[in-house]
C-alpha cells in the first residue's frame, strides 16, 4: 500500500493531513503513533476509505483506492474500528456472518465457504465456545476480538485497526496485541493500527510510523527511532530510553517539557 | 425456530381477527351464512358486507402493515428507535399533497398516491436536511420531525377548512376507513405490495447499517444508496397508505418496537412480521372503534392517538436502548 503526497482537511478547518508519502510493507505490522490531533486517525481513516482524501491518492494492489467499489475493496482490507456498535440481541456468530456479505449478493444465500470461513475466524480468535453468546453478555476484550474475527472472516490480506485496545483493561490489551501478533505470524496478515502506547507499539511492531501535524515525523523500525529527541520533538516530554535483558527496549516519561 | 413460531402465530391471529371483523358490526351474521352468501352470492346482507366492509378491512390491513414497516425501514436509516412516519411529518406532508391534489385537481384522483408519495419525500428531505449536521443525533431528528410534522399539519387544516364543501377533502385530515372501496384496495395492494416485497430484500442492508455507517461502509455496502432506497421504500409505504387510509400517527412506532421483543433485531424476519403486526393493530383499531359504541364510529387514528401516545412517553422513559457498545 503506497500513499502519494495524500492531503486532507475538512471545509471548514485548515489541513489535517499535509502532504503525507509513505507505504505499508506488505506481511508487517506497522502501528501509527502520535500526540492527539497529529492525524493519525485521520490517516487510518483515509487508508480505510472511510473519508476520501482533498489531494493525492493511496494505491492499493496497484490501483487507486478511489477505483475500488465498496464491495471490491471489503474482499481487499478489512478494518476494526475503535467503538463499534450492534444491535443489543446480535451474537457472537451473526456478527461474524457480517464479515461474508463482501462476497455475497442481494438474493444469494450462505455457501459452505461462508461457514467454514465464519468458524475459521471464530476458532482464529478462540471464540468458538461463546459463538452463540450476545455481544453485550462479553468483556470488552472479547468483544473487541469478536469484531477482529469479523474482519478475518472477510479474508483480505489486509487488516486496519483503529486503537484496538483503548477501552480494555491491562490484560485484555496485551491479549489482544499477542492476538494480534499471531494472526500477522501464522496468516502473514498486513497489519496497520494506531495503539496510544509507545511501548506497545514498540514491542508489537516491526515498524512504526510517528506523526505530528498532519506529518509522518519518523518512521523504521522502533528501536532505530524512538529516542529521547524524538520524544522531546513529537511529544513534548523528557523521556529516557532503556533497554534490558528482561524488558526489553522501553521508554519512560518523566516530566513534561516546560516552555522555554 | 421460536422467531418462526411467533409469525406464524401472528399470522393466525391476523386471520381469526379478520373473519371476527367480517362477521360483526352494523350487520351481524353468522360465519357459515357468510361464506355461503359470498360464494353463492344470494344474501344481500353479505352483498353489502363485500362493497362496504370487506374493502374496510383490505384497507386497514393494508395501510397497517405499510406504515409499520415504513417505520422499521425509517429507524434503520436514521439510526433512530424513535422514527416513525406519522411523528416525523412524512405522513402530515403526504397528506397535504394529497389534499391539494384532490381539492385542487379532483380528476387527478387516481395519481393521488403518486402525488402524496411526492408530498411524503418532500417532508423526509427536510427531515434529513435539518438533522444530518448533528449526524442524525436521534433527539434532534425527533424535534426536527415534530416542526416538520406541525407544518404540515397546520397547512393541512387551513387547506380542509377551504375545502370543507367537497367531501372527500377533509378525509385525509382524520381517518375513518369508511367509505372505502375495491379501487382503493387495488391501489394498495398495487403501491403497498410491491413496496413491501422490495422491502424484505432490503433487509440484509437493514442489518448493516445497524453497525454504524463506518462498518458498514468496510463491509462492502455504498451506505449513501441504500439509505436513499431504503429511505425511498419507506416513503412510498407511509405516502400511499395516508392517501389511501388517511393519517394515522404511531403505528410506525409501536408496532416495531413490539416486534423486536418478539422476534430480535434482525430485519429478515422483523420486517415481515412487523408487515403482519401492523395489520392486526389497525385492524383491531378499527374494529374496535366501529363496534364499541355502535352506531357511533370511532376513526381508527383516534384510537391509535389515544394508545400511541403513552406509548411514545413509556419509550423515551425507558430510553430504548436498542444498541450496544
Amino acid at each position: 500500500m503506497d500513499v502519494n503526497k495524500l492531503q486532507f482537511q475538512y471545509h471548514n478547518s485548515g489541513p489535517i493531513i499535509r502532504d503525507l508519502s509513505t507505504s505499508i510493507t506488505a506481511g508487517k505490522i506497522t502501528t501509527i503513533i502520535g500526540p492527539n490531533g497529529s492525524g493519525k486517525s485521520t490517516l487510518l481513516s483515509l487508508l480505510a476509505k472511510n473519508l476520501q482524501p482533498t489531494a493525492g491518492q493511496i494505491v492499493l494492489s496497484g490501483r487507486d483506492l478511489q477505483q475500488f467499489t465498496h464491495k471490491e475493496l471489503a474482499r481487499q482490507l478489512a478494518v476494526v474500528h475503535q467503538q463499534n456498535e450492534a444491535p443489543i440481541d446480535l451474537t457472537v456468530e451473526k456478527l461474524v456472518e457480517f464479515g461474508r456479505l463482501p462476497y455475497r449478493h442481494l438474493f444469494s444465500s450462505e455457501t459452505k465457504e461462508d461457514h467454514e470461513a465464519v468458524a475459521w475466524a471464530l476458532d482464529c480468535t478462540q471464540l468458538t465456545p461463546l459463538r452463540k453468546s450476545k455481544l453485550v453478555e462479553l468483556s470488552g476484550g472479547q468483544r473487541q476480538r469478536a469484531w477482529i474475527a469479523m474482519a478475518l472472516a472477510q479474508k483480505t490480506n489486509l487488516l486496519i485497526l483503529d486503537e484496538p485496545t483503548t477501552y480494555l483493561d491491562i490484560y485484555y490489551q496485551i491479549e489482544l496485541l499477542e492476538l494480534v501478533r499471531s494472526l500477522n505470524e501464522r496468516l502473514g496478515l498486513t497489519i496497520v493500527m494506531v495503539l496510544h502506547d509507545v511501548n506497545q507499539a514498540v514491542r508489537y511492531s516491526d515498524e512504526i510510523k510517528v506523526m505530528k501535524q498532519g506529518q509522518v515525523w519518523a518512521e523504521g523500525e522502533p528501536k532505530k527511532i524512538i529516542s529521547s529527541e524524538l520524544m522531546q520533538l513529537v511529544y513534548d516530554v523528557q523521556a529516557v530510553i532503556r533497554e534490558d535483558e528482561e524488558a526489553g527496549f522501553y521508554v519512560v516519561p518523566l516530566a513534561a517539557k516546560l516552555a522555554d | 425456530m421460536k422467531k418462526w413460531v411467533s409469525f406464524i402465530v401472528a399470522l393466525c391471529l391476523l386471520i381469526g381477527l379478520a373473519l371476527y371483523s367480517m362477521s360483526t358490526g352494523s350487520i351481524q351474521i353468522g360465519f357459515g351464512e357468510l361464506v355461503h352468501g359470498l360464494i353463492v352470492g344470494d344474501n344481500p346482507q353479505v352483498d353489502v358486507i363485500r362493497d362496504l366492509r370487506l374493502p374496510r378491512i383490505f384497507v386497514a390491513m393494508l395501510s397497517g402493515a405499510a406504515l409499520a414497516v415504513s417505520g422499521v425501514l425509517l429507524q434503520s436509516v436514521m439510526r433512530n428507535p424513535l422514527a416513525d412516519a406519522g411523528v416525523i411529518g412524512i405522513s402530515a406532508g403526504a397528506g397535504f399533497a394529497s389534499l391539494i391534489v384532490t381539492a385542487v385537481f379532483p380528476a387527478l384522483f387516481f395519481f393521488n398516491p403518486l402525488f402524496s408519495v411526492i408530498g411524503g419525500l418532500f417532508a423526509c428531505f427536510l427531515v434529513y436536511l435539518f438533522s444530518w449536521k448533528s449526524g442524525l443525533q436521534p433527539l434532534r431528528l425527533l424535534l426536527v420531525g415534530v416542526a416538520i410534522n406541525a407544518m404540515f399539519t397546520g397547512f393541512n387544516q387551513v387547506f380542509s377548512s377551504f375545502g370543507s364543501s367537497s367531501s372527500s377533502a377533509g378525509r385525509t385530515a382524520i381517518s375513518t376507513f369508511n367509505m372505502q372501496t375495491w379501487q382503493n384496495v387495488d391501489i394498495l395492494l398495487i403501491y403497498v405490495g410491491i413496496a413491501l416485497i422490495l422491502s424484505v430484500f432490503l433487509a440484509t442492508w437493514c442489518n448493516m447499517l445497524a453497525l454504524q455507517d463506518r462498518t458498514a461502509s468496510n463491509l462492502g455496502l455504498n451506505v449513501m444508496r441504500s439509505r436513499i432506497v431504503i429511505s425511498l421504500i419507506a416513503v412510498i409505504l407511509a405516502s400511499v397508505a395516508t392517501a389511501v387510509g388517511g393519517l394515522i400517527v404511531f403505528v410506525g412506532l409501536l408496532v416495531p418496537h413490539i416486534a423486536r421483543q418478539f422476534v430480535g433485531s434482525d430485519h429478515r424476519i422483523l420486517i415481515p412480521f412487523s408487515a403482519v403486526g401492523g395489520a392486526v393493530l389497525i385492524l383491531f383499531a378499527d374494529t374496535l372503534g366501529r363496534t364499541i359504541i355502535a352506531p357511533i364510529e370511532i376513526p381508527a387514528s383516534v384510537i391509535m392517538m389515544i394508545i400511541g401516545g403513552p406509548f411514545l412517553i413509556f419509550m423515551l422513559l425507558k430510553g430504548d436502548r436498542v444498541y450496544g457498545r
